[in-house]
């Protein structure tokens, strides 16, 4: 997903594409130091990566900031955990059993690309603005992403294999295990990596705008409190910014973990 | 194959679970005799609310038996329905939101005063702010585009009531909705020739040299800005518990209103507002009284403004 970890442009170089990733970024942190000096950005509402820095500075010493970082991670793993099991279960069951497919495709095309975030008002209401309210948004959003591409991955299983499994009448406990399973685990994997990024945004959407406690609360009354406070708004920026990273990372170091016997992660591997 | 899956589902889960384990458990709204209620209260993390934060901060509920615990939200429109479904038991909200309620027939009722205006319509802590030094006066706000926090609510109901009174006329004054940290960027920029700000934001304005030509004092010098409220299904059930938010409330404000630096200090645990901000900026009046004549005055003002058909009955929103 990033440059740094295309080879292409390195073999090139002969710099490692990591050190290039790092290079890129802090140019843009330069960058980001210097247009709001000259001008060009107005320095009030945008400021200076120095000023930034000095606000992450402050939060690091501040309780109310390593509480705010909890409850987002708290929210997040909990409803990524959810979406996934949800929709690994789910995508299986449908996605085997071809009557319950046909039952349900035109409901989930309809359902799926409900924005999360249209669900708000009506989640105020009923769940209120605590963890769970977030929660509901974050579960909803996830869920569909791992519930496609599992039923895709199910309906990829190789017809040969599928004739087979029937022909040595293996039951469906195994069929899924030993048929179903691996083709549908990459495809699997993908959803969770996709799952994952969305399950952030949400989080810290449902913080914003609903105002359950993490990061997106405090961005909002750093927002609230004066100009003074426009660094801070942008240091969690900057903190959610690492948080995706970071998560990016891990999951498609799990990624590269579980698939390793697959083709396509065996080719990607550095020479 | 599945188990090499397992292992980081397993993991995912045990992760969710130990994040759970360390919550922080719901409090319910109804404790065991001899207890203090476990109470949730609805506010917005602004300058208005120092009172309750400083009554908490201070014991003043521990003594009435209260452990509060204060919930953060955007705006009353989200408060509202969080406090008729039960999920916190109090709310603060702006009079204007709560006569709209009223007048649909939410079931809700005024349980305690919030914040009022200083009465020093020079010096207040929500005012109309211009950058055009030509603009001296309110009613050449007339053909203008000035900013608002919503439409149809307490801050344009006022700066209609101050054009209106300045001799203006109020129908010829074009609203936007901006948010109040937008704001000043946005008049500094010209999209607007005027906003409506509250603090911190006003005194940042006064520190560039725009002027203030309007304040919440001009609609009257005792404006009630807003007020704490509750579900009147919590007033049937547990009238004992709204009466101890009641007198702690009551105390809550006095004592803010005769300690402006402790005021000045709380502002600092639950905003983000840089400690020279908080020493400059105006603070409203918090008197521990509810002012029914500008209740009054502000149901009356938004029948004349259309924000609702009729007036609401005002003396059954109030206690």
């Amino acid at each position: 997903m990033t440059a740094a970890t295309r080879p292409g442009p390195a073999r090139r170089t002969g710099i490692p594409p990591r050190l290039l990733g790092l290079l890129g970024l802090a140019g843009f942190a330069v960058l980001i130091e210097i247009l709001p000096r000259i001008g060009v950005l107005p320095a009030r509402y945008f400021p200076t990566t120095t000023a930034i820095f000095g606000a992450l500075v402050d939060y690091a010493g501040d309780g109310r900031f390593w509480t705010a970082l909890g409850q987002t991670l708290r929210t997040w793993v909990i409803g990524l955990a959810i979406a996934v099991l949800a929709g690994v279960a789910v995508g299986v069951v449908i996605g085997a059993v071809p009557v319950l497919r046909a039952l349900t495709a035109s409901t989930i095309e309809f359902l799926r690309p409900i924005p999360s975030v249209a669900l708000i008002p009506l989640v105020v209401v009923l769940v209120g603005s605590g963890m769970s309210g977030t929660l509901v948004l974050v579960v909803y959003a996830s869920f569909w992403q791992v519930l496609v591409q599992v039923l895709h991955g199910v309906a990829d299983v190789d017809p040969v294999a599928r004739d087979t499994a029937q022909a040595y009448h293996l039951g469906f406990r195994y069929r899924v295990r030993y048929v179903v399973w691996p083709t549908a685990l990459p495809y699997a994997v993908t959803g969770i990596r996709l799952a994952t990024a969305v399950a952030l945004i949400l989080t810290i959407t449902g913080e914003l705008t609903i105002g359950t406690p993490g990061l997106g609360k405090l961005m909002d009354t750093a927002y609230n409190s004066g100009l003074e406070a426009v660094p801070s708004v942008y240091a969690i920026v900057v903190v959610t910014g690492l948080i995706g990273v970071l998560a990016n990372n891990a999951t498609r170091a799990a990624e590269r973990y579980v698939l390793a016997w697959h083709p396509a992660v065996r080719a990607e591997l550095p020479a | 194959m599945n188990r090499r899956f397992a292992a980081p589902i397993a993991a995912l889960l045990l992760a969710s679970l130990s994040l759970t384990a360390c919550g922080d458990d719901e409090p319910s709204s109804s404790a065991p005799a001899g207890q203090n209620d476990q109470v949730k209260a609805g506010v917005i993390a602004i300058v208005d609310v120092a009172p309750i934060y400083l009554g908490k901060q201070q014991g003043i509920f521990a003594k009435h038996k209260i452990d509060l615990t204060l919930e953060t939200a955007q705006g009353g429109s989200a408060i509202v329905p969080n406090v008729v479904s039960g999920q916190w038991q109090f709310g603060f909200s702006n009079v204007v939101s709560l006569l709209l309620a009223q007048s649909r027939n939410v079931p809700i009722k005024v349980v305690a005063n919030g914040n009022n205006s200083t009465g020093d319509t020079k010096n207040d802590f929500g005012g109309i702010v211009v950058k055009d030094p030509a603009i001296t006066s309110p009613k050449q706000l007339e053909g203008k585009k000035v900013a608002t926090n919503a439409l149809k609510n307490i801050v344009d109901t006022s700066v209609k009531d101050i054009v209106k009174k300045d001799g203006g006329d109020p129908s010829k004054v074009n609203f936007t909705e901006l948010a109040f940290p937008d704001m000043s960027p946005q008049l500094e920029a010209g999209n607007v020739d005027a906003i409506f700000v509250v603090e911190p934001f006003l005194s940042q304005a006064k520190a560039k040299g725009w002027k203030i030509i309007g304040t919440y004092a001009d609609v009257d010098p005792n404006l009630c800005v807003a007020l704490y409220f509750t579900s009147k299904e919590l007033i049937g059930k547990n009238p004992d518990l709204v009466k101890r938010f009641t007198d702690a409330m009551t105390e809550s404000l006095t004592y803010a209103d005769s300690h402006p630096d402790d005021v000045r200090a709380v502002l600092g645990t639950y905003t983000q507002i840089t400690e020279a901000v908080r020493k400059g900026l105006t603070l409203p009046k918090f008197p521990s009284a509810i002012n029914k004549d500008a209740v009054n005055k502000l149901a009356d003002l938004s029948v004349t403004y259309g924000l609702m058909p009729s007036k609401p009955d005002v003396g059954a929103l109030l206690p």
